[in-house]
């Protein structure tokens, strides 16, 4: 470490620029994964779909979208779309959410479509026998029991999506890692902001993980609730 | 009440209904017996249209189930069904898995909802077990539950498909005692049965399926007793 001559205090005098890059990152994170759950959503139920002119458009989406780098994409929106859309190429915020939706839509709408369809059939059946449309069956019957199954692959996707989100710097789009790159730039150091980067990724999934881990011990295994559970042993 | 006209049905390539007609009376319990494979539960889930129907027609009091025009929740609204595996809803508690169906289609309050579901649990033993879950209840427990849930529809008819099939056996006795006193209550019965016995004590009429036809059919005492066809004969010997 000698070798390298680290100077902390680098970060230091850069540090607004750090956390302006950690509100950016989270901001699109958070908008991209919540955009792309309602999105992923309903690509999900239409890739269950038994009408065909449902089915084939969410599972073209979602198989090119998977199908593509998430850099090409983005480029795709932020030089060409938007620009021939609106005659201008619109901010970086615009670019790099409308991005991270789209793309995260396309594998939630996997996760969605895979826990639906890990459901026993016979669940969809008794709801439909019962005379719930598909819809109500969906809502009260498959969903409220697939969601638990999701919770983990979901997670996943996020912390995925934490770490995919550092494309947009190639935007100019001020996050953590444009931060580390202006920084590196000017100071003719790149060992610190890189570093202190990779740093600050490392939280934001770690904290993430733990959060996730939390919410999967509440609802895992048992459909009982812990409340009714007590009452049981008493 | 229910009347099915030259009912085909194939999955795909294989054509599992060749061919059914059949009608059944309001109060009537209709067993169906026959091999594995025989086209038994799809005839069932025929008639509430978890299968739809190659050709053929089938009318519910006169109405026609597969005509586009019908509304198929309507339908199965009136039709209740058990199945096989019970398949309870294992996210909700038991009351709940009673009430949804009324609340959600019937847009019964939940007050009204939840007062029939404790009768209905009492009618089939189980009021004590109205706030514990699917999983914490046995097999022959959890069908019970579902003749509960399915009568909470105030159904016209109800479906049951090998209800029994999948419980230990001394689990079987307390289910068929609760199909037997709807029965006697006058509830009209489809059933798809193993149990002879049931068959044969409560059925008023009994029908015989193979190779996807009815080969067969009459009262208990003329199936059993006096079986006409040969392979009638040859699958009551080896199941009697
Ligand atoms: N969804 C399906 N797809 C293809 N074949 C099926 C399907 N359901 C049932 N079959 C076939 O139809 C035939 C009759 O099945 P079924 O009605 O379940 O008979 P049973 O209830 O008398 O045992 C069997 O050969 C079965 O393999
Ligand atoms: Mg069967």
């Amino acid at each position: 470490m000698d070798l390298l001559n680290l100077q902390w205090e680098v970060i230091w005098n850069y540090r607004d620029m750090f956390i302006r890059g950690v509100g950016i990152t989270l901001l699109l994170t958070l908008a991209g994964y919540c955009g792309g759950i309602v999105l992923g959503l309903m690509l999900g139920l239409g890739q269950v779909s038994t009408k065909k002119w449902i089915y084939w458009p969410c599972k073209i989406y979602v198989d090119l979208v998977r199908g593509t780098p998430m850099l090409v994409q983005l480029l795709i929106i932020h030089l060409a779309l938007f620009p021939t859309i609106f005659g201008h190429s619109l901010g970086y915020l615009a670019s790099g959410i409308t991005t991270l939706v789209l793309n995260c839509a396309a594998y939630n709408a996997e996760i969605f479509r895979a826990g639906i369809q890990s459901i026993a059939k016979g669940q969809m059946e008794a709801a439909r026998s019962l005379g719930l449309t598909h819809g109500q069956a969906m809502r009260k019957v498959i969903l409220p029991q697939a969601l638990r199954r999701m919770i983990p692959p979901l997670g996943n996707e996020f912390i995925a999506l934490l770490k995919d989100s550092s494309l947009v710097m190639v935007i100019a789009a001020p996050d953590i890692l444009y931060a580390s790159k202006v920084i590196a730039g000017a100071t003719f150091r790149p060992w610190e902001p890189y570093l202190f980067a990779a740093f600050l990724y490392l939280i934001l999934t770690y904290t993430a993980t733990k959060i996730i881990a939390f919410i999967e011990k509440r609802y895992s295994n048992s459909y009982i609730p812990r409340k009714a559970k007590g009452r049981l042993a008493r | 009440m229910i009347k099915i006209e030259n009912l085909h049905k194939s999955f795909g390539e294989l054509e599992v209904l060749k061919g059914i007609d059949y009608e059944i009376h309001e109060k009537q319990v209709v067993c169906v017996i026959g091999p594995s494979g025989s086209g038994k539960s799809t005839f069932l889930r025929c008639i509430n249209l978890l299968e739809d129907i190659t050709d053929g027609a089938i009318y519910i009091e006169k109405v026609k189930v597969n005509d586009p025009k019908t509304n198929i929740n309507e339908i199965r609204a009136e039709v209740g069904m058990v199945f096989q595996q019970f398949n309870l809803f294992p996210h909700m508690n038991i009351i709940e898995n009673v009430i949804m169906a009324p609340m959600q289609i019937r847009k019964m309050s939940r007050a009204n909802a939840e007062a029939l579901a404790h009768e209905l649990l009492k009618k089939v033993g189980l009021d004590s077990k109205a706030y514990n879950y699917p999983e914490q209840l046995s097999g022959g427990q959890q069908q019970r539950v579902a003749i509960a849930r399915a009568l909470a529809m105030k159904p016209k008819a109800i479906l049951f498909d090998e209800p029994t099939s999948a419980l230990d056996p001394e689990m079987v006795k307390e289910v068929l005692e609760v199909m037997k006193n709807l029965a006697l209550e006058g509830m009209t019965m489809i059933v798809v049965t193993h149990e002879m016995g049931f068959a044969r004590e409560v059925g008023d009429r009994v029908v015989f399926m193979d190779g996807g036809y009815i080969v067969e059919e009459g009262t208990p005492d003329e199936l059993f007793g006096n079986p006409r066809n040969d392979r009638t004969k040859a699958f009551l010997g080896k199941v009697l």
